[in-house]
Protein backbone atom coordinates (compact mmCIF):
# COMPACT_ATOMS: atom_id res chain seq x y z
CA UNK A 1 0.00 0.00 0.00
CA UNK A 2 1.47 3.21 -0.89
CA UNK A 3 1.37 6.29 1.46
CA UNK A 4 -0.83 9.05 0.90
CA UNK A 5 0.64 12.21 -0.72
CA UNK A 6 -1.45 14.21 1.91
CA UNK A 7 -2.82 13.17 4.56
CA UNK A 8 -4.78 15.03 7.75
CA UNK A 9 -6.37 13.02 10.66
CA UNK A 10 -8.67 14.41 13.24
CA UNK A 11 -7.18 17.55 12.72
CA UNK A 12 -9.20 20.63 14.68
CA UNK A 13 -7.78 24.22 14.83
CA UNK A 14 -9.29 27.28 16.57
CA UNK A 15 -8.43 31.13 16.25
CA UNK A 16 -9.66 32.76 19.40
CA UNK A 17 -13.48 31.66 19.89
CA UNK A 18 -13.65 30.23 16.46
CA UNK A 19 -13.45 26.59 15.90
CA UNK A 20 -12.50 26.99 12.18
CA UNK A 21 -11.43 22.60 11.67
CA UNK A 22 -13.02 20.07 14.21
CA UNK A 23 -11.98 16.67 13.43
CA UNK A 24 -11.69 16.75 9.78
CA UNK A 25 -9.84 13.94 8.00
CA UNK A 26 -8.62 14.10 4.33
CA UNK A 27 -6.53 11.74 2.18
CA UNK A 28 -5.38 12.77 -1.35
CA UNK A 29 -3.23 9.76 -2.98
CA UNK A 30 -0.70 10.43 -5.96
CA UNK A 31 -2.49 10.42 -9.17
CA UNK A 32 -5.76 12.04 -7.79
CA UNK A 33 -7.45 15.26 -7.41
CA UNK A 34 -9.78 16.08 -4.62
CA UNK A 35 -12.07 19.35 -4.39
CA UNK A 36 -12.32 20.87 -1.27
CA UNK A 37 -15.53 22.61 -1.77
CA UNK A 38 -17.94 24.96 1.30
CA UNK A 39 -19.51 27.99 1.60
CA UNK A 40 -17.10 31.07 2.56
CA UNK A 41 -15.71 30.12 5.92
CA UNK A 42 -15.80 26.83 5.74
CA UNK A 43 -12.09 26.01 6.84
CA UNK A 44 -11.24 25.84 2.72
CA UNK A 45 -8.21 27.33 3.29
CA UNK A 46 -7.12 26.70 6.72
CA UNK A 47 -6.91 22.71 5.92
CA UNK A 48 -5.01 23.48 2.68
CA UNK A 49 -2.84 25.94 5.33
CA UNK A 50 -2.37 22.90 7.86
CA UNK A 51 -1.57 20.47 5.20
CA UNK A 52 1.61 22.85 4.11
CA UNK A 53 2.59 23.45 7.44
CA UNK A 54 1.44 27.21 7.59
CA UNK A 55 -0.36 26.60 10.11
CA UNK A 56 -0.30 24.47 13.12
CA UNK A 57 -2.79 21.84 14.00
CA UNK A 58 -4.30 21.89 17.91
CA UNK A 59 -5.11 18.48 17.85
CA UNK A 60 -4.56 15.42 15.35
CA UNK A 61 -1.92 14.59 12.50
CA UNK A 62 -1.00 16.11 9.40
CA UNK A 63 1.19 13.87 6.74
CA UNK A 64 2.33 15.04 3.45
CA UNK A 65 4.15 12.72 0.98
CA UNK A 66 4.21 10.27 3.91
CA UNK A 67 6.32 12.63 6.63
CA UNK A 68 4.61 14.47 9.21
CA UNK A 69 4.19 18.18 8.37
CA UNK A 70 6.31 19.73 10.78
CA UNK A 71 9.62 17.99 10.15
CA UNK A 72 8.99 17.35 6.02
CA UNK A 73 12.52 19.39 4.92
CA UNK A 74 13.65 20.56 1.62
CA UNK A 75 13.25 17.00 0.00
CA UNK A 76 9.54 16.52 0.41
CA UNK A 77 8.64 20.53 0.20
CA UNK A 78 10.64 20.29 -3.24
CA UNK A 79 7.76 18.10 -4.68
CA UNK A 80 5.54 20.15 -3.61
CA UNK A 81 4.08 23.29 -5.00
CA UNK A 82 1.17 25.98 -3.53
CA UNK A 83 -0.86 28.80 -4.66
CA UNK A 84 -2.82 29.91 -1.09
CA UNK A 85 -5.23 32.31 -1.69
CA UNK A 86 -3.14 35.38 -3.36
CA UNK A 87 -1.37 34.87 -6.50
CA UNK A 88 1.94 36.38 -5.58
CA UNK A 89 2.43 39.82 -4.30
CA UNK A 90 6.16 41.03 -5.08
CA UNK A 91 4.71 43.92 -8.11
CA UNK A 92 8.44 44.85 -8.39
CA UNK A 93 9.14 41.60 -10.06
CA UNK A 94 8.69 40.37 -14.00
CA UNK A 95 6.50 37.66 -14.97
CA UNK A 96 9.55 36.16 -15.68
CA UNK A 97 11.60 36.95 -12.37
CA UNK A 98 8.61 35.87 -10.22
CA UNK A 99 8.40 32.40 -11.84
CA UNK A 100 12.47 31.96 -11.78
CA UNK A 101 12.91 32.84 -8.45
CA UNK A 102 9.59 30.62 -7.03
CA UNK A 103 11.73 27.58 -9.46
CA UNK A 104 15.17 28.36 -7.55
CA UNK A 105 13.63 29.00 -4.42
CA UNK A 106 12.35 24.92 -5.06
CA UNK A 107 16.35 23.99 -4.97
CA UNK A 108 16.52 23.69 -9.12
CA UNK A 109 19.76 24.99 -10.51
CA UNK A 110 20.10 27.58 -12.94
CA UNK A 111 20.11 26.10 -15.89
CA UNK A 112 17.27 23.61 -15.46
CA UNK A 113 15.63 26.63 -13.45
CA UNK A 114 15.79 28.37 -17.08
CA UNK A 115 14.35 25.91 -18.99
CA UNK A 116 11.10 25.29 -16.62
CA UNK A 117 10.87 29.32 -16.45
CA UNK A 118 10.39 29.21 -20.25
CA UNK A 119 8.50 26.18 -20.40
CA UNK A 120 6.02 27.52 -17.62
CA UNK A 121 5.45 30.93 -19.20
CA UNK A 122 4.76 28.72 -22.52
CA UNK A 123 2.85 26.24 -20.84
CA UNK A 124 0.37 28.95 -19.38
CA UNK A 125 0.54 31.72 -22.30
CA UNK A 126 2.05 34.47 -20.25
CA UNK A 127 4.55 34.64 -23.31
CA UNK A 128 3.21 38.28 -24.00
CA UNK A 129 3.40 39.68 -20.24
CA UNK A 130 6.88 37.78 -19.99
CA UNK A 131 8.56 41.24 -18.92
CA UNK A 132 6.17 42.96 -17.77
CA UNK A 133 6.05 44.10 -14.00
CA UNK A 134 3.33 41.33 -11.82
CA UNK A 135 1.81 44.75 -10.38
CA UNK A 136 0.71 45.72 -13.60
CA UNK A 137 -0.77 42.81 -14.45
CA UNK A 138 -4.75 41.80 -14.81
CA UNK A 139 -6.34 40.18 -12.15
CA UNK A 140 -6.70 37.32 -14.47
CA UNK A 141 -3.19 37.55 -15.80
CA UNK A 142 -1.57 37.83 -11.94
CA UNK A 143 -3.44 34.24 -11.15
CA UNK A 144 -2.46 32.56 -13.99
CA UNK A 145 1.18 33.58 -12.61
CA UNK A 146 0.36 32.22 -8.99
CA UNK A 147 -0.35 28.66 -10.98
CA UNK A 148 2.95 29.54 -12.77
CA UNK A 149 4.82 29.79 -9.49
CA UNK A 150 3.38 26.60 -8.17
CA UNK A 151 3.75 24.44 -11.19
CA UNK A 152 7.34 25.06 -12.42
CA UNK A 153 9.27 22.75 -10.81
CA UNK A 154 7.29 19.96 -11.64
CA UNK A 155 5.42 18.80 -8.28
CA UNK A 156 3.86 16.17 -7.16
CA UNK A 157 1.66 17.16 -4.77
CA UNK A 158 -0.17 20.57 -6.06
CA UNK A 159 -2.12 22.52 -3.23
CA UNK A 160 -4.16 24.87 -4.64
CA UNK A 161 -6.55 27.71 -3.08
CA UNK A 162 -9.43 28.59 -5.92
CA UNK A 163 -7.23 28.43 -8.81
CA UNK A 164 -10.01 29.27 -11.12
CA UNK A 165 -10.76 32.76 -9.63
CA UNK A 166 -10.38 35.37 -11.60
CA UNK A 167 -10.04 33.45 -14.68
CA UNK A 168 -12.09 33.93 -17.91
CA UNK A 169 -13.92 31.35 -19.66
CA UNK A 170 -10.62 29.33 -21.64
CA UNK A 171 -8.42 30.00 -18.80
CA UNK A 172 -10.59 27.77 -16.47
CA UNK A 173 -10.41 24.96 -19.24
CA UNK A 174 -7.18 25.54 -19.90
CA UNK A 175 -6.46 25.13 -16.31
CA UNK A 176 -8.50 21.99 -15.84
CA UNK A 177 -7.00 20.45 -18.45
CA UNK A 178 -3.26 21.20 -17.26
CA UNK A 179 -4.79 19.63 -13.74
CA UNK A 180 -6.16 16.47 -15.04
CA UNK A 181 -3.06 15.78 -17.58
CA UNK A 182 -0.52 16.28 -14.65
CA UNK A 183 -2.70 14.24 -12.74
CA UNK A 184 -3.46 11.58 -14.93
CA UNK A 185 0.49 11.38 -17.28
CA UNK A 186 2.14 12.40 -13.97
CA UNK A 187 0.65 11.09 -11.44
CA UNK A 188 0.86 14.17 -9.52
CA UNK A 189 -1.66 14.59 -6.30
CA UNK A 190 -4.02 17.48 -6.44
CA UNK A 191 -6.06 19.16 -3.93
CA UNK A 192 -8.10 22.43 -4.86
CA UNK A 193 -10.63 24.10 -3.27
CA UNK A 194 -13.70 26.29 -5.43
CA UNK A 195 -16.83 27.64 -4.76
CA UNK A 196 -17.52 26.40 -8.35
CA UNK A 197 -19.49 23.33 -7.89
CA UNK A 198 -19.73 22.55 -11.96
CA UNK A 199 -15.92 23.20 -12.35
CA UNK A 200 -14.78 20.63 -9.98
CA UNK A 201 -17.63 18.31 -10.68
CA UNK A 202 -15.51 18.11 -14.42
CA UNK A 203 -12.37 17.95 -12.77
CA UNK A 204 -12.42 16.36 -9.59
CA UNK A 205 -12.33 12.33 -8.59
CA UNK A 206 -13.68 12.89 -5.09
CA UNK A 207 -15.37 15.75 -3.81
CA UNK A 208 -15.33 16.56 0.22
CA UNK A 209 -17.79 19.26 1.69
CA UNK A 210 -16.74 21.59 4.48
CA UNK A 211 -19.19 23.24 6.25
CA UNK A 212 -18.55 25.32 9.48
CA UNK A 213 -14.85 23.74 9.89
CA UNK A 214 -16.59 20.35 10.06
CA UNK A 215 -16.54 17.45 6.95
CA UNK A 216 -19.77 16.76 5.89
CA UNK A 217 -18.54 13.22 3.29
CA UNK A 218 -18.19 13.47 -0.31
CA UNK A 219 -20.38 14.00 -3.25
CA UNK A 220 -20.54 11.84 -6.09
CA UNK A 221 -18.33 13.91 -9.02
CA UNK A 222 -20.44 12.41 -11.74
CA UNK A 223 -23.98 12.56 -9.67
CA UNK A 224 -26.65 13.68 -11.55
CA UNK A 225 -26.87 17.61 -9.83
CA UNK A 226 -23.69 18.23 -7.73
CA UNK A 227 -25.12 21.62 -6.48
CA UNK A 228 -28.42 20.54 -5.72
CA UNK A 229 -26.33 17.42 -3.32
CA UNK A 230 -24.18 19.92 -2.19
CA UNK A 231 -27.01 22.04 -0.35
CA UNK A 232 -28.89 19.39 0.93
CA UNK A 233 -25.32 18.38 2.30
CA UNK A 234 -25.62 21.59 4.29
CA UNK A 235 -28.53 22.40 5.09
CA UNK A 236 -28.94 18.76 6.65
CA UNK A 237 -25.81 20.36 8.79
CA UNK A 238 -27.31 23.42 9.79
CA UNK A 239 -30.75 21.40 10.85
CA UNK A 240 -28.50 18.93 12.76
CA UNK A 241 -27.20 22.04 14.33
CA UNK A 242 -30.13 24.38 15.27
CA UNK A 243 -31.45 20.67 16.48
CA UNK A 244 -28.93 19.73 18.97
CA UNK A 245 -28.47 23.41 20.39
CA UNK B 1 21.16 29.92 0.86
CA UNK B 2 22.16 31.13 -2.16
CA UNK B 3 18.66 30.78 -4.36
CA UNK B 4 17.39 33.11 -1.32
CA UNK B 5 20.28 34.84 -1.71
CA UNK B 6 19.21 35.69 -5.31
CA UNK B 7 15.91 36.50 -4.78
CA UNK B 8 16.51 39.02 -2.42
CA UNK B 9 19.30 40.55 -4.45
CA UNK B 10 16.45 41.00 -7.34
CA UNK B 11 14.00 42.42 -4.91
CA UNK B 12 16.01 44.59 -3.39
CA UNK B 13 17.34 45.44 -6.99
CA UNK B 14 13.76 46.92 -7.58
CA UNK B 15 13.43 47.96 -4.38
CA UNK B 16 13.27 51.95 -4.50
CA UNK B 17 13.31 51.76 -0.45
CA UNK B 18 16.89 51.03 -0.98
CA UNK B 19 17.66 52.88 -3.73
CA UNK B 20 16.81 56.35 -2.18
CA UNK B 21 17.79 55.46 1.14
CA UNK B 22 21.62 54.58 -0.34
CA UNK B 23 21.08 58.02 -2.28
CA UNK B 24 19.95 59.80 0.47
CA UNK B 25 23.23 59.11 2.69
CA UNK B 26 25.90 58.80 0.12
CA UNK B 27 25.08 62.39 -0.78
CA UNK B 28 22.99 64.09 2.22
CA UNK B 29 25.85 63.39 4.64
CA UNK B 30 28.74 64.48 2.61
CA UNK B 31 26.58 67.68 1.32
CA UNK B 32 25.56 68.44 4.97
CA UNK B 33 29.24 67.83 6.40
CA UNK B 34 30.63 69.92 3.28
CA UNK B 35 28.34 73.12 4.48
CA UNK B 36 28.75 72.58 7.76
CA UNK B 37 32.90 72.90 6.87
CA UNK B 38 32.32 75.57 4.51
CA UNK B 39 30.23 77.72 6.93
CA UNK B 40 32.92 77.12 9.75
CA UNK B 41 35.97 78.00 7.37
CA UNK B 42 34.12 81.30 6.14
CA UNK B 43 34.88 82.65 9.80
CA UNK B 44 31.32 84.84 9.71
CA UNK B 45 29.33 84.78 13.54
CA UNK B 46 26.02 83.97 12.81
CA UNK B 47 23.86 80.92 14.92
CA UNK B 48 24.60 78.34 11.81
CA UNK B 49 28.01 78.92 12.30
CA UNK B 50 28.63 78.28 15.81
CA UNK B 51 26.53 75.33 15.46
CA UNK B 52 28.89 74.02 12.70
CA UNK B 53 32.11 75.32 15.05
CA UNK B 54 30.82 72.24 17.43
CA UNK B 55 30.70 69.46 15.14
CA UNK B 56 34.20 70.34 13.54
CA UNK B 57 37.35 69.56 15.85
CA UNK B 58 39.49 70.84 13.37
CA UNK B 59 39.92 72.49 9.81
CA UNK B 60 41.41 69.98 8.37
CA UNK B 61 40.32 67.08 5.99
CA UNK B 62 40.39 64.76 9.44
CA UNK B 63 38.06 67.20 10.82
CA UNK B 64 35.67 67.20 7.93
CA UNK B 65 35.84 63.67 7.86
CA UNK B 66 35.45 63.34 11.56
CA UNK B 67 32.10 65.59 11.02
CA UNK B 68 30.58 63.27 8.41
CA UNK B 69 31.13 60.24 10.51
CA UNK B 70 29.17 61.89 13.21
CA UNK B 71 26.16 62.36 10.74
CA UNK B 72 26.57 59.01 8.99
CA UNK B 73 25.98 57.26 12.48
CA UNK B 74 22.44 58.93 12.43
CA UNK B 75 21.91 58.62 8.48
CA UNK B 76 22.93 54.90 8.89
CA UNK B 77 20.33 53.97 11.51
CA UNK B 78 17.67 55.99 9.80
CA UNK B 79 18.28 54.44 6.27
CA UNK B 80 18.97 51.15 7.60
CA UNK B 81 16.06 50.85 10.06
CA UNK B 82 13.85 51.71 7.29
CA UNK B 83 15.22 49.15 4.74
CA UNK B 84 14.79 46.31 7.51
CA UNK B 85 11.67 47.21 8.71
CA UNK B 86 10.05 47.63 5.18
CA UNK B 87 12.32 44.12 3.73
CA UNK B 88 10.43 42.44 6.80
CA UNK B 89 7.04 44.37 6.89
CA UNK B 90 6.10 44.08 3.28
CA UNK B 91 5.84 40.65 3.27
CA UNK B 92 2.85 41.01 5.10
CA UNK B 93 1.55 43.87 4.27
CA UNK B 94 1.73 42.58 0.40
CA UNK B 95 0.29 39.07 1.51
CA UNK B 96 3.68 37.32 0.73
CA UNK B 97 3.60 35.34 3.45
CA UNK B 98 2.29 32.07 2.44
CA UNK B 99 4.80 32.02 -0.83
CA UNK B 100 7.64 31.43 1.65
CA UNK B 101 5.93 28.63 3.15
CA UNK B 102 6.40 24.93 1.96
CA UNK B 103 9.84 25.77 -0.04
CA UNK B 104 12.58 23.49 -0.42
CA UNK B 105 14.48 26.34 1.02
CA UNK B 106 14.07 27.22 4.51
CA UNK B 107 12.82 30.26 5.82
CA UNK B 108 15.84 30.55 7.91
CA UNK B 109 17.81 30.59 4.19
CA UNK B 110 15.32 33.47 3.53
CA UNK B 111 15.62 35.31 6.89
CA UNK B 112 19.43 35.06 6.38
CA UNK B 113 19.58 35.96 3.19
CA UNK B 114 17.32 39.02 3.87
CA UNK B 115 19.77 40.50 6.16
CA UNK B 116 22.78 39.45 4.47
CA UNK B 117 21.53 41.62 1.64
CA UNK B 118 21.07 44.08 4.02
CA UNK B 119 24.18 44.11 5.80
CA UNK B 120 26.15 44.43 1.98
CA UNK B 121 23.51 47.33 1.18
CA UNK B 122 24.68 49.33 4.53
CA UNK B 123 28.59 48.31 3.90
CA UNK B 124 28.31 49.83 0.35
CA UNK B 125 25.78 52.65 1.60
CA UNK B 126 28.34 53.70 4.43
CA UNK B 127 31.99 53.03 1.98
CA UNK B 128 30.74 55.25 -0.78
CA UNK B 129 30.08 57.85 1.38
CA UNK B 130 33.27 57.85 3.57
CA UNK B 131 34.83 58.42 -0.20
CA UNK B 132 32.41 60.27 -1.38
CA UNK B 133 33.60 63.05 1.82
CA UNK B 134 37.15 62.11 1.11
CA UNK B 135 36.59 63.28 -2.59
CA UNK B 136 34.62 66.53 -1.52
CA UNK B 137 37.61 67.17 1.21
CA UNK B 138 40.39 66.82 -1.60
CA UNK B 139 38.26 68.62 -3.89
CA UNK B 140 37.96 71.52 -1.27
CA UNK B 141 42.07 71.92 -1.34
CA UNK B 142 42.71 69.92 2.16
CA UNK B 143 45.84 67.44 2.03
CA UNK B 144 45.18 64.00 2.47
CA UNK B 145 47.00 62.35 5.74
CA UNK B 146 47.58 59.77 7.66
CA UNK B 147 44.65 61.07 10.36
CA UNK B 148 42.17 61.66 7.78
CA UNK B 149 42.09 58.16 6.93
CA UNK B 150 42.20 57.08 10.58
CA UNK B 151 39.28 59.12 10.89
CA UNK B 152 38.06 57.62 8.09
CA UNK B 153 38.44 54.06 9.51
CA UNK B 154 36.73 55.12 12.18
CA UNK B 155 34.13 56.63 10.22
CA UNK B 156 33.41 53.53 8.29
CA UNK B 157 33.41 51.61 11.36
CA UNK B 158 31.15 53.61 13.28
CA UNK B 159 28.33 54.07 10.22
CA UNK B 160 28.57 50.15 10.03
CA UNK B 161 27.88 49.84 13.89
CA UNK B 162 25.07 52.10 13.34
CA UNK B 163 23.68 50.27 10.67
CA UNK B 164 23.57 46.92 11.82
CA UNK B 165 22.04 48.18 15.06
CA UNK B 166 18.82 48.64 13.11
CA UNK B 167 18.28 44.94 12.37
CA UNK B 168 16.28 44.78 15.75
CA UNK B 169 13.62 46.31 13.95
CA UNK B 170 13.12 43.46 11.71
CA UNK B 171 12.04 41.64 14.51
CA UNK B 172 9.78 44.27 15.23
CA UNK B 173 8.54 44.34 11.68
CA UNK B 174 7.99 40.51 12.02
CA UNK B 175 6.39 40.48 14.98
CA UNK B 176 3.52 42.87 14.39
CA UNK B 177 3.25 41.56 10.90
CA UNK B 178 4.07 45.33 9.01
CA UNK B 179 6.34 47.50 8.78
CA UNK B 180 4.93 50.59 10.17
CA UNK B 181 5.67 49.04 13.67
CA UNK B 182 9.32 48.99 12.78
CA UNK B 183 9.20 52.50 11.63
CA UNK B 184 7.56 53.82 15.00
CA UNK B 185 10.28 52.04 16.96
CA UNK B 186 12.99 53.48 15.26
CA UNK B 187 11.49 57.18 15.53
CA UNK B 188 11.54 55.86 19.66
CA UNK B 189 14.93 54.73 19.14
CA UNK B 190 15.98 58.02 17.78
CA UNK B 191 14.43 59.78 20.12
CA UNK B 192 16.11 57.90 23.52
CA UNK B 193 19.28 58.08 21.91
CA UNK B 194 19.14 61.81 21.96
CA UNK B 195 17.61 61.78 25.30
CA UNK B 196 20.70 59.57 26.58
CA UNK B 197 22.97 61.22 24.82
CA UNK B 198 21.97 64.75 25.87
CA UNK B 199 21.85 63.47 29.70
CA UNK B 200 25.85 62.23 29.13
CA UNK B 201 24.57 58.36 29.76
CA UNK B 202 24.96 57.59 26.46
CA UNK B 203 28.09 55.75 26.47
CA UNK B 204 26.20 52.35 27.77
CA UNK B 205 23.66 52.81 25.62
CA UNK B 206 24.39 50.65 22.15
CA UNK B 207 22.87 52.75 19.67
CA UNK B 208 24.65 56.41 21.25
CA UNK B 209 28.08 54.88 21.20
CA UNK B 210 28.73 54.89 17.67
CA UNK B 211 27.81 58.56 17.44
CA UNK B 212 29.57 59.29 20.88
CA UNK B 213 33.07 57.50 19.73
CA UNK B 214 32.55 59.63 16.41
CA UNK B 215 32.79 63.43 18.44
CA UNK B 216 28.69 64.12 18.77
CA UNK B 217 29.25 64.22 22.42
CA UNK B 218 33.13 66.02 22.25
CA UNK B 219 36.46 64.97 22.57
CA UNK B 220 36.28 64.35 25.88
CA UNK B 221 32.94 62.06 25.65
CA UNK B 222 34.48 60.31 22.46
CA UNK B 223 37.60 59.50 24.32
CA UNK B 224 35.59 57.53 26.99
CA UNK B 225 34.38 55.89 24.65
CA UNK B 226 35.48 51.99 25.60
CA UNK B 227 36.12 49.18 22.87
CA UNK B 228 33.64 47.00 25.17
CA UNK B 229 30.60 49.64 24.53
CA UNK B 230 31.13 49.60 20.83
CA UNK B 231 31.09 45.70 20.85
CA UNK B 232 27.31 45.62 22.75
CA UNK B 233 26.59 47.12 18.87
CA UNK B 234 27.24 43.76 17.09
CA UNK B 235 26.23 41.92 20.28
CA UNK B 236 22.35 44.20 19.49
CA UNK B 237 22.45 43.40 16.21
CA UNK B 238 23.71 39.39 16.05
CA UNK B 239 20.84 38.75 18.93
CA UNK B 240 18.22 39.99 16.43
CA UNK B 241 19.17 38.26 13.45
CA UNK B 242 18.94 34.60 15.83
CA UNK B 243 15.73 36.00 17.22
CA UNK B 244 14.21 36.83 13.53
CA UNK B 245 15.28 33.73 12.55
CA UNK B 246 13.91 32.08 15.43
CA UNK B 247 10.53 33.50 15.06
CA UNK B 248 9.64 33.22 11.39
CA UNK B 249 10.48 29.42 12.23
CA UNK B 250 7.80 29.77 14.79
CA UNK B 251 5.71 31.45 12.76
CA UNK B 252 2.27 30.64 11.27
CA UNK B 253 1.08 32.35 7.75
CA UNK B 254 -2.55 32.90 8.89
Amino acid sequence: MTCPALAARAVSRRFGQEQALLDVDLRVEPGEIVALVGLNGAGKSTLMRLLLGMLHADTGSVEILGRPVRGAGPAVWSRVGHLIETPPRYRELTVRESIYSAARLQALDRSTTERLTAETITLLELDHWRDRRTGALSLGNRQRLGIATAVVHRPDVLVLDEPSNTLDPLGVLRVRGFLRARATEQRTAVLVSSHHLDEVARMADRIMVLHRGRALGELDPAGADVERAFFARVLEADRHRAAVR
Amino acid sequence: MRAAVEFELIKAGRAPVFRWGAASVVLGVPGISVLFFVLARSGRTSPAVAKAMTLLTDMSLAGLVGTAGQVLTVGMLMAAGIAASWSFGREFVDDAVPALFALATSRSSLVGAKFLVLTGWAAATTITTVVVVLLAGLALGLPLTPAALAVALQATAAGLLSAVLAWPLALVASCRRGYLAGFVALILVVVLTQLLTATGAGSWFPYAAPSLWMGMGGAEAAAKVSATQLALAPLVSAAAVAATIAWWGHAEAR
